[in-house]
């Protein structure tokens, strides 16, 4: 049975509600290649077109625009914060899924209650634990507000990990490997597509984090800040109006490497929980 | 298998009869914690516990005993400030910080707490080292221990330093947070400067209060409301629009699924930061939407209609209580039914395809198989991640903050008196609290209802997140 007109307006359906959906990054793309520096609210397309938006972020930073430095900020944190949390919830995952020690659901329940915890509620504790450490304001501090807790999250690498047989293990077992020997040259090389998952969100947490890099790095200075601190600031009642494009501009270099890696996510993490590993 | 013994009985028995049956050196271990180790020649291990307990100790001495001794007033002497003539310099007295009193006592009061069930777990140790040696077994030796490390207890070592993280991250902010909820820890009581102290369940009484000079009560309850209804709302909007989306897309008429999947994709790709800020822009009071809104005439027509007020020549999309609700759910369901969208692409290509070929043949509408099979089914799937999505909308802070900060000013007096909005969320409003106003008392005792609220509504998903994993599938 077809039904051509259905399957016609089906997809006027589906074209419109991309439109929808993709209007505002449109807007992003061409606000930054706007001539005008604020916000044009009378016309959805600029009225004059430049790059310079791109070569005020790029080449010449200001007093506002630092995105150089702050690119490299949100990139180490990004890089020490990713390879921290990765280790943790691979060895946590490891731990839950493979081994049987007394405590475990215990511990797994506990973990999950935890983890439900939603950070902005605990902020105001970490900050002040952190402030009497002296870790505010530094890139360490952040470093540890992103990694340090990771443990709890291992539930989709652990899920993963529960789809690999456990005769695999046995075996390696028999041969007289010991459990770090298996975890490091059986399970880990059979979870690479969950631990790339695993590598590329918790990469991106900084990049897409506002709260807390905002609580954390308050001293005003503009070369600490992390990215999405630095285009916060552009859009400060004072500033907005020279800055807009730039923001825009700013928001639009950030996005593609974000998207790609993303959509790269996307795929490791479907790959893993569809094709699973060597099942049976 | 005789150890398996041992581990029988319950956490205190074992103590027990550790305590009672343990010989001469069981007993010293409860003072010399090394004292069973040596007596079993493991000198190593009896020197590396001997020395927790020394440091131990120490800490006690030197860092939880001073702290805890102010515990109970949060201290007393107040900071003043002496200028000496002679070398131009002013000195401090020494004054007592309120707040690294609460927070070193807190630390103390874990490791002690920490230290006590090492200490126990210890004794039974030690224990079952004599019964070892009684009946002739094999004893470790200090590498045998360490290998363990990399064997059977390998447990321990994966999860030592991620345990460590949660404990600073999570477990003692948390605990942290409750003793604020007991302080008068706010603007007027700021270390160094001032002191703090305990005030009891006076903070959790004004949270409910409604007076001339007390308006939480007001606030509270409205922001609850809100906050209920939004979780009700953006948790629903998108995990139906999120089906109906990934319905339309993966149908088998539809061509070129994947492209159009990436579409959506590229809309949530972008970091929400930048997308949200850029919308709030969109939508401002003389943003382009408005411009293009009183170009077509909406705005007219909205004014005729009574929905925006004649005295505006704007369309309040983000500045009036009203309209910004309903646009931040609006804005919500975009960034959100993508996500929604992903999720439900899974779950529909795991549907069981012969329950809906036989509901064909026995003549069922597609909108009957839709209601009937394929959203049962979906709910049933996704039942616990629904209720974790819904605790997670209550802590949206994302969306609210970056749509409202800035941009909403209240109008509504008893609501500023709290320094709350309309549109906050109870955790906007504890940030703003804390971020804006230093109220941390208040702040804290927020954050204690939310996760009351958030434990209540987890414990109901979370049998079932540990339950229905495939957990022993494969063993």
């Amino acid at each position: 049975m077809k039904h051509p007109i259905r399957d016609f307006f089906k997809h006027v359906l589906l074209t419109i509600l991309a439109v929808i959906w993709l209007i505002p990054i449109l807007w992003l793309f061409v606000t930054a290649f706007s001539g005008y520096k604020g916000i044009n609210t009378a016309h959805f397309f600029p009225d004059s077109w430049s790059l310079d938006n791109f070569k005020q972020i790029l080449i010449r930073p200001d007093s506002v625009v630092q995105y150089g430095v702050w690119f490299k900020n949100t990139l180490i944190i990004a890089i020490f914060s990713c390879l921290i949390s990765t280790i943790f919830v691979v060895m946590v995952s490891y731990a839950m899924s493979a081994m049987r020690f007394n405590g475990r659901k215990q511990i797994m329940s506990g973990s999950i209650i935890l983890n439900m915890f939603p950070g902005p509620l605990l902020m105001i504790a970490i900050y002040f634990i952190l402030k009497s450490l002296g870790l505010t304001n530094s890139h360490l501090g952040m470093i540890i507000v992103y990694s340090a807790g990771s443990g709890l999250g291992f539930l989709i690498v652990k899920g993963f990990m529960d789809t690999i047989p456990a005769s695999l293990r046995e075996a390696a077992r028999l041969e007289g490997a010991s459990e770090a020997k298996i975890f490091t040259s059986v399970v880990v090389p059979l979870c690479k597509p969950i631990i790339v998952y695993q590598i590329i969100s918790s990469f991106l947490i900084p990049w897409g984090d506002f709260v807390f890099a905002k609580l954390m790095l308050n001293s005003g200075i503009s070369t600490d800040w992390t990215v999405a601190i630095g285009l916060y600031n552009m859009l400060n009642k004072s500033l907005i109006n020279k800055y807009f494009s730039v923001f825009c501009a700013g928001g639009l270099l950030i996005s593609i490497p974000i998207s790609i890696l993303f959509v790269l996510m996307q795929k490791c993490y479907v790959e893993g929980v569809t094709g699973g590993a060597v099942k049976g | 298998m005789n150890e398996q013994n041992y581990r029988k009985g319950g956490y205190f028995r074992d103590l027990g009869r550790a305590l009672v049956k343990g010989d001469i050196w069981v007993k010293l271990s409860t003072l010399l914690m090394g004292a069973g180790y040596f007596a079993r020649k493991q000198i190593i291990n009896g020197i590396l516990m001997t020395l927790v307990e020394v440091v131990f100790i120490v800490l006690c001495v030197f860092y939880a005993a001073p702290n805890l001794a102010k515990f109970g007033t949060l201290g007393t002497v107040q900071l003043e400030q002496t200028f000496d003539p002679v070398t131009m310099q002013s000195t401090m007295n020494d004054y007592d910080n309120s707040f690294l009193i609460l927070l070193n006592s807190v630390i103390a009061l874990f490791i002690i707490v920490v230290f006590v069930l090492f200490y126990i777990h210890n004794i039974k140790t030690v224990y079952t080292l004599q019964v070892r040696k009684e009946k002739g077994l094999h004893i470790n030796s200090f590498s045998e221990d360490l290998r363990a490390l990399t064997n059977e207890k390998f447990h321990i070592t994966l999860l030592t330093l991620p345990a460590i993280g949660v404990i600073l991250m999570n477990i003692l902010p948390i605990l942290v947070l409750v003793a604020v909820a007991f302080t008068n820890y706010d603007q007027n009581h700021m270390p160094p400067n001032a002191l703090f102290t305990w005030v009891g369940f006076r903070n959790f009484k004004n949270l409910f209060t409604n007076s001339i000079t007390v308006t939480f009560g007001y606030a509270f309850k409205k922001v609850l409301g809100w906050t209920l209804i939004w979780a009700v709302f953006a948790t629903a909007t998108t995990f139906i629009g999120g089906i109906l989306l990934a319905k339309l897309i993966n149908s088998k008429t539809t061509k070129w699924p994947k492209f159009w999947r990436t579409l959506f994709i590229i809309a949530i790709a972008v970091p929400q930061f930048v997308t949200l800020l850029l919308v709030r822009n969109f939508f401002a009071d003389n943003g382009i939407v408005n411009t293009i809104c009183t170009n077509i005439g909406l705005t007219g027509f909205l004014q005729n209609i009574g929905l925006v007020s004649k005295s505006l020549t704007y369309i309040p999309f983000l500045t009036s209580p009203g309209w910004a609700k309903f646009t931040i759910i609006i804005i919500n369901i975009w960034v959100g039914i993508p996500y929604q969208m992903l999720i439900a692409t899974g779950v529909l290509m795991n549907i069981p395809e012969d329950q809906i070929e036989s509901a064909k043949i026995d003549g069922a509408s597609p909108f009957q198989i839709f209601w009937k099979i394929t959203m049962p089914y979906i709910l049933f799937i996704q039942g616990p991640a629904l209720i974790t999505d819904f605790v997670k909308n209550i802590n949206n802070f994302n969306v609210i903050y970056l749509l409202t900060q800035d941009v909403f000013v209240t109008k509504d007096q008893l609501l500023a008196n709290s320094n709350a909005k309309e549109v906050d969320l109870l955790v906007t409003w504890l940030f703003r609290l804390t971020n804006e106003y230093y109220n941390y008392k208040m702040a804290s005792v927020i954050g204690i209802i939310v996760f009351i609220i958030c434990a209540v509504f987890t414990l109901l998903s979370f049998t079932r997140l540990i339950r229905g994993n495939r957990e022993e599938d494969f063993r």
